[in-house]
């Protein structure tokens, strides 16, 4: 323990961390404002590692650990894909693929107030933020982006939704562009909607594309940069 | 039933109309055409008589065991042969702990029947003494994920691991000629079970009123579609049992066509298994060959101890 707090915290950027490592010293961090992603917790002055995985430093100022799983732990500020599952007078209840359902207040939308309480039906698709993720609560979540405006949020039309483990979503959406979209996206043309829940929706014209793209995502998870390529490669030739 | 709601509340309405608008124009989610299977892997496990099958996503486990009990009273010459089922929760989160579902217990009939009332296990030869003792033939089959279609996946499993079981050789000895003596597999080798033929079950999909059908549906698909059937046929075009539960009602004609596929495709599938099955078969027979190096291995450790 005492080593690990006096080495420097950039040290444990981008390596892998265990559950219980103290990754970041606040003591030695003063007049910072740091932010707080998935899998890390503050005990006073300690940051530590909840789950296994590597730990990421994003400029300015967040930190979270990455690590792949079939099921998804809510944290705040992260994009998410969500069903339907009911609607109460205050919320609708969200399947987020995580270990409670998600709260979606019916006001949390832009220019929501008690006259225009949207209709979703069970099973609308939503893309969604993440308000509050505590501990007993029910995550809480929001069809819109911190400033108030709808920005993209809200229900996806038509395509088609299927799942992925967390670390493939959190690949999709990494920059520079992941190998398989940029590949997918130099002959086909669709829409696509990445949840960092392990959920994705692609939309295109036909549904051949949507079947092809859908499919390439799913079967790149396990290969590097230049097999994804040549994979996507190999799937466009296929339908041609 | 209750398998099929949970999965469907888990299913958007856009992947429910995604799933069926593309299969007016033949384009199923996996990239199939509406009567192709998925890929089929057949594995075995260390010990005789366990297999392991994959199905796409789907993976069932398939166990057979073994015991000597009194048979049934009406009749006394004949072995038992029973299947047994056990969804786990890890599967699927639809599938409850405990108490087996609808679909688990749908499933254990299906494969029972389609391998009983067919008679491909010869329960004849399982008699030792008429009315005293019978070999009980167990078949546990374990799904371990639910990609769908798990009742063909099972199916497999069960007739897999019914190939590769062997049991042990008994002989009638004692005073009377009436006691059992069950050789142990060291000195006497173990007997492969009598297996007639291979019942293979294949299932079909059929979505709403375009009369649209596929074979081995995947579980989306599974959640979306009106009816099912399942069809058990062996490799020489005999029909063992047909299953359609619930659901949409299916035209003759449709049956017929059904049933036509699915005699071509249990020949294919007749062939993976026992191809597979010739592959352990011969494995098996090489790591005994071996047994005796191993022996002299562990003479040279004793000798390099003293």
């Amino acid at each position: 323990m005492e080593n690990k707090q006096s080495s420097s915290p950039a040290s444990f950027v981008d390596s892998t961390v265990v559950p219980g490592d103290v990754v970041l010293d606040l003591s030695s961090m003063t007049n910072q404002t740091i932010k707080l992603g998935g899998g890390l917790r503050q005990d006073c002055d300690a940051i530590s590692a909840m789950k296994a995985g590597t730990l990421r430093f994003s400029k300015p100022n967040k930190y979270w650990i990455e690590s792949s799983q079939k099921r998804y732990v809510p944290c705040v500020e992260d994009t998410i894909l969500g069903i339907v599952v009911d609607s109460k007078a205050d919320n609708f209840l969200i399947d987020i693929k995580g270990p409670a359902m998600g709260f979606l207040p019916v006001l949390a939308f832009e220019g929501g107030t008690r006259r225009n309480i949207p209709k979703f039906e069970v099973g609308t698709l939503l893309y969604l933020r993440v308000v509050k993720a505590n501990f007993g609560m029910n995550p809480e979540l929001s069809c819109t982006d911190a400033s108030g405006k709808a920005a993209e949020f809200g229900p996806l039309k038509d395509g088609y939704m299927f799942e992925t483990s967390t670390g493939l979503s959190r690949k999709l959406l990494s920059s520079p562009t992941c190998p398989v979209l940029e590949a997918l996206g130099k002959k086909l043309s669709f829409e696509i909607a990445v949840g960092l829940n392990g959920r994705v929706w692609v939309n295109a014209a036909s549904p051949d594309t949507i079947v092809v793209v859908a499919n390439a995502i799913m079967n790149s998870e396990s290969l590097s940069g230049a097999q994804q390529i040549i994979m996507v490669d190999h799937l466009l030739q296929n339908i041609q | 039933m209750e398998g099929r709601l949970a999965n469907s509340w888990r299913l958007t309405v856009n992947d429910k109309n995604f799933i069926k608008t593309a299969l007016l124009s033949e384009i199923r989610i996996d990239g199939r055409k509406p009567f192709e299977y998925r890929k089929i892997s057949i594995k075995f496990g260390r010990e005789d008589g366990s297999s392991e099958v994959q199905l796409g996503q789907t993976r069932v486990m398939g166990m057979v065991t073994a015991q000597l009990v009194q048979p049934y009273r009406d009749r006394p010459k004949e072995g038992i042969l029973s299947i047994f089922t056990e969804f786990s929760p890890m599967a699927d989160p639809s599938f409850e702990p405990g108490r087996p579902g609808e679909l688990a217990v749908e499933l254990g009939h299906i494969v029972d029947r389609g391998l009983r009332e067919s008679r491909a296990v010869d329960t004849e030869s399982l008699c030792i003494l008429a009315g005293k003792f019978v070999w009980a033939i167990r078949i546990d089959l374990h799904i371990l994920d639910n990609g769908g279609n798990l009742v063909d996946a099972a199916n497999i499993a069960a007739l897999a691991a019914l190939l590769t079981f062997r049991r042990p050789e008994c002989s009638l000895g004692g005073e009377d000629g009436q006691e059992v003596i069950v050789h142990p597999p060291e000195i006497r080798e173990p007997l492969p079970l009598t297996v007639h033929h291979l019942p293979i079950a294949i299932s079909f999909g059929f979505f709403s009123n375009e009369s649209i059908l596929v074979i081995d549906p995947i579980h989306n698909e599974e959640a979306v579609m009106g009816g099912r059937m399942t069809t058990t046929v062996n490799a020489n075009g005999d029909i063992c049992a047909i299953q359609k539960s619930g659901g949409e009602g299916v035209p003759q004609r449709v049956i017929m066509q059904c049933l036509q596929l699915a005699t071509s495709k249990a020949a294919s599938i007749t062939k993976q298994i026992k191809d597979a099955v010739e592959v352990f078969n011969t494995e098996r027979a090489l790591q005994k060959i071996k047994r005796q190096p191993t022996s002299t291995g562990d003479d040279v450790r004793e000798k390099q101890n003293l």
